[in-house]
């Protein structure tokens, strides 16, 4: 099967592992896995602000880069979303997935080679789970689901923990994280303190964003936590 | 003043457009049923007794009284009037102003005791049971009167009846 | 106006506070969860009252020509203002022909938009409200927090303190039982002398001309039972069609609101009481204009029960008071540009866009999606300020070209120590990310 791989600006400039671990894994599980080189953003940061008027360039250049394929596959659920909600061609917005959505609905993957015999505490951000459906949120009547617990349990040795408050949004919100700094930083405080009470080692998520918000804490307070993207830990032998 | 909220009236008509349509989705037809009126009772406060139990609970209550006016209720310390009918689901007891010496009386009173005979399973079937308005005034009301609004520390007794007590009457 | 943001850093300062509002509100959205986990046809529920007022809103003319028509056969006053200083024209109207210069008011949010009590005590009337928590909010001079739970934003010590000063209790008594008792004593003497009740409408049947109002107090009744006149003010957009529907929405209401099976009090107003006079004010004041804009029609569809307050994350660590607006939370943050976009342009900003607030809706408004909406529109209204505007048409600039992008970025990862400064908002109480000697991109043409 034949998959481009969308590799979001930040993950590209700042979390490049995330990627290659993206890359290694769709490759493990027999993908032919191509990276098209002038990809760059998806244009949420602008549209999210308000500037969706602003994300021409960017759209163009995400249709350059990704047309003619049928799947498209990232790790970051909020920028598959918004792609999925915004971009102006039809094509692209039914060919893009987030990369445990497409593990789980079309490769249909029922075992892994992954071992990762740690306590994680796993983070459900907020547009995978109640956007793209990676799971079932607690304010809703509904029988519940987990891709990315699914995922989980084809790892050897992975204790999962969910916080107290399972699916609280942790903060980030896009440029929320700067333009309100002191509600986001709480939010943010208030998860890691939720994890910190199931003494987990990682905290991992399907969303490297909010990941960087809350690495940015955990450090700051000097915390031996650290974060990692799940596809980081399917693809950990 | 009459002139002009005529206007408004026109204006603000005038400027609600009929949108597309969208079909009236009709009576509700999923309801669960199974509901306990007991439980439900004692979720929204209110305590049930016996007949007899009643008559040593509250000797000297007031019964539905046709004469009482709204002010002179408010020294009526136990009022005893008929619910035509409860709620399972939510311990909601439906009342009509036919069966209140004043609209207020159910509010005014310190305690307040009600007789039920008959039950329906959820709100849908009790409006079905009511169908078209037949009184003035009618409510549904579940339990004392309370309050939460300092810290969320629930106070039963906030300006109505402290307490509610339910007969259930064959 | 302070805004959002800065109002909120001032209420997070208080971090104890902060987290008893947070886990207080966490509490009710957790009672609401549970209750509408014992309805099997929750969902369904929700998705049929959504449906009602959908088609309502489609026909509302017609259903505000019927509900009128019944109302006024049945004996009740019909008036209609486009406006807040049109309704509260009304209202003094209205009260003016009566003696009495001082009316108990139930809650009503309708009357907060309009600073009613402003205008009534500037022509020297004076409106005591009667629910709880907004007079303990009227004492000290401020407006409700949230609109279900008025004082939430106060600790039991303020309330004492508040009661010490206003009604004569004992100083440091704080103990919820005692001063909701000197609340109701003192309350009971307004109730029994008013000439004039003022409440709110929480449903209006077009099919019946009755309406009803929900409290668990009993003000609402204790006001209007024992008033010569009775005057309910609503929004134009609290038609239901039919008397039956009203057992989608009072199952729904306090389900949704503060997970209590159904409120204490459901009343239902059909004629006036003997020797009463009953005057129900429509009110419009913008609502026209939502309705006839597709991507925010939706908001008129809203019941109040403040479910998406209580689920809000922001909400529940900013405090009703940061969102400046008589409505607060993520409904208030749709509905008050629509209002005044200038005055309002921080709160579409005051969101996640985590969503929780659409999936607790009972009516299914999508209103992470209108505060996206909304902030396309005021940004394009020019309201943005001159950096922001700048700052993200160059990053739309740099982002769309791929030979740009990879030269900054490896600047930005070069120099990423420059950013742990104190300008930078990130840096204050976050550590920047490490930057990585390669992107992606480079590692992969290595490979």
């Amino acid at each position: 099967m034949r998959v481009a791989l969308f590799v979001p600006c930040y993950i590209d400039q700042f979390y490049p592992q995330v990627a290659v671990a993206s890359l290694e894994l769709l490759e493990k599980l027999g993908c032919e896995v191509v990276v098209p080189k002038d990809q760059t953003c998806c244009g949420q940061p602008m549209a999210n602000s308000g500037f969706a008027s602003s994300t021409g360039g960017c759209d163009a250049n995400f249709t350059t880069n990704f047309d003619g394929f049928d799947y498209i596959v990232g790790p970051s659920g909020s920028c598959v979303l918004h792609l999925k909600e915004h971009h102006p061609s039809q094509k692209i917005r039914s060919s893009v997935y987030e990369i445990c959505e497409f593990l789980t609905d079309i490769l249909k993957v029922s075992s892994l080679t992954a071992k990762f015999p740690h306590r994680v505490g796993l983070h459900q951000s907020c547009h995978g789970q109640r956007f793209l459906r990676l799971s079932s949120m607690s304010e809703r009547n509904e029988k519940p689901f987990s891709k990315l617990q699914d995922l989980l349990g084809l790892v050897q040795g992975i204790e999962v923990f969910l916080p107290k408050r399972e699916d609280e949004c942790c903060g980030f919100g896009g440029t929320f994280c700067v333009s309100e700094e002191a509600v986001s930083v709480k939010m943010g405080l208030d998860r890691i303190k939720e994890h910190d009470a199931n003494a987990i080692e990682f905290i991992i998520g399907a969303d490297t964003s909010c990941l960087m918000h809350m690495e940015g804490i955990l450090r700051r307070q000097g915390s031996n936590v650290q974060v990692k993207h799940i596809v980081e830990i399917l693809n950990y032998d | 003043m009459v002139q002009k909220t005529m206007s408004s009236r026109d204006q603000i008509l005038g400027k609600i457009e009929p949108l597309e349509p969208v079909q009236y989705p009709g009576a509700f037809t999923k309801a669960s049923e199974g509901f306990d009126f007991m439980a439900s009772l004692a979720v929204v406060g209110a305590r049930v007794v016996s007949p007899s139990e009643l008559e040593e609970l509250f000797p000297g209550r007031r019964r539905f009284d046709k004469t009482m006016d709204g002010l002179s209720l408010a020294d009526v310390e136990v009022l005893e009037i008929d619910g035509e009918f409860g709620v399972a689901e939510n311990g909601a007891i439906w009342l009509t102003e036919e069966a209140m010496p004043h609209r207020v009386a159910p509010f005014i009173c310190q305690h307040l005791v009600i007789n039920v005979t008959e039950i329906v399973p959820t709100m849908h079937a009790a409006y079905a049971r009511l169908g078209g308005v037949k009184s003035g005034f009618g409510l549904f009301l579940a339990g004392p009167s309370k309050t939460a609004d300092i810290e969320q520390s629930l106070v039963v007794g906030a300006h109505g009846a402290r307490s509610l007590t339910i007969v259930i009457r064959s | 106006m302070i805004s959002h943001a800065d109002a909120s850093e001032i209420f997070i300062s208080d971090s104890e506070r902060t987290d008893w509002h947070d886990e207080t509100l966490w509490f009710v959205r957790a009672k609401r969860d549970k209750v509408s986990k014992v309805l099997p046809e929750w969902e369904d529920l929700r998705e049929h009252a959504s449906q009602i007022k959908d088609h309502t809103l489609a026909n509302l003319g017609e259903y505000l020509r019927a509900f009128e028509a019944k109302a006024q056969a049945n004996g009740i006053h019909v008036h209609w203002a486009a406006d807040a200083a049109e309704h509260n024209a009304i209202v003094h109207g209205i009260i003016a022909s009566q003696s009495s210069k001082v009316l108990v008011k139930s809650k009503s949010m309708l009357t907060e938009e309009c600073h009613l009590n402003d205008y009534l005590a500037s022509k020297g009337i004076e409106v005591v409200d009667t629910d709880l928590g907004e007079r303990i909010v009227q004492f000290r001079n401020e407006v409700p927090s949230h609109i279900v739970l008025p004082a939430i934003h106060l600790k039991k010590e303020d309330v004492g303190e508040t009661f010490h000063q206003h009604l004569g209790t004992p100083k440091g008594n704080k103990d919820p039982q005692f001063l909701t008792e000197a609340a109701r004593q003192h309350l009971r003497g307004h109730f029994l002398a008013s000439e004039v009740a003022i409440t709110g409408v929480n449903f209006a049947v077009a099919e019946t001309g009755e309406f009803v109002v929900c409290t668990n107090e009993g003000n609402a009744d204790m006001g209007a039972h024992l008033a010569k006149v009775h005057i309910a003010c609503m929004g134009i957009e609290k038609i239901i069609p039919k008397r039956e529907d009203l057992a989608v929405f009072l199952r729904l209401l306090a389900r949704s609101a503060t997970g209590q099976l159904i409120t204490t009090y459901s009343s239902h107003f059909h004629l006036p009481r003997e020797g009463q006079e009953v005057h129900i004010v429509f009110l419009d004041n913008g609502r026209t204009r939502q309705l006839a804009d597709s991507k925010y029609k939706n908001s008129l569809k809203c019941i109040r029960c403040a479910a998406c307050f209580n689920t809000c994350p922001v909400y529940r660590r900013s405090g009703g008071h940061s969102y400046h607006q008589p409505v607060a939370g993520p409904i208030g943050s749709i509905l008050a540009p629509n209002v005044d976009k200038k005055a309002n342009v921080d709160l579409p900003f005051a969101s996640t866009l985590c969503g929780s607030c659409s999936n607790v809706c009972p009516v299914k408004i999508n209103i992470h999606e209108q505060l996206w909406f909304w902030r396309q529109d005021l940004m394009s209204a020019g309201l943005a300020p001159a950096v922001k505007t700048v700052g993200m048409k160059m990053m739309a600039f740099v982002l769309a070209n791929p030979v740009i992008y990879r030269l900054g970025g490896a600047f930005l990862r070069r120099f990423s120590g420059l950013l742990n400064n104190r300008l930078n908002p990130w840096y204050k109480q976050r550590e920047m990310p490490v930057a990585p000697k390669d992107s992606f991109q480079e590692w992969y043409k290595k490979r």
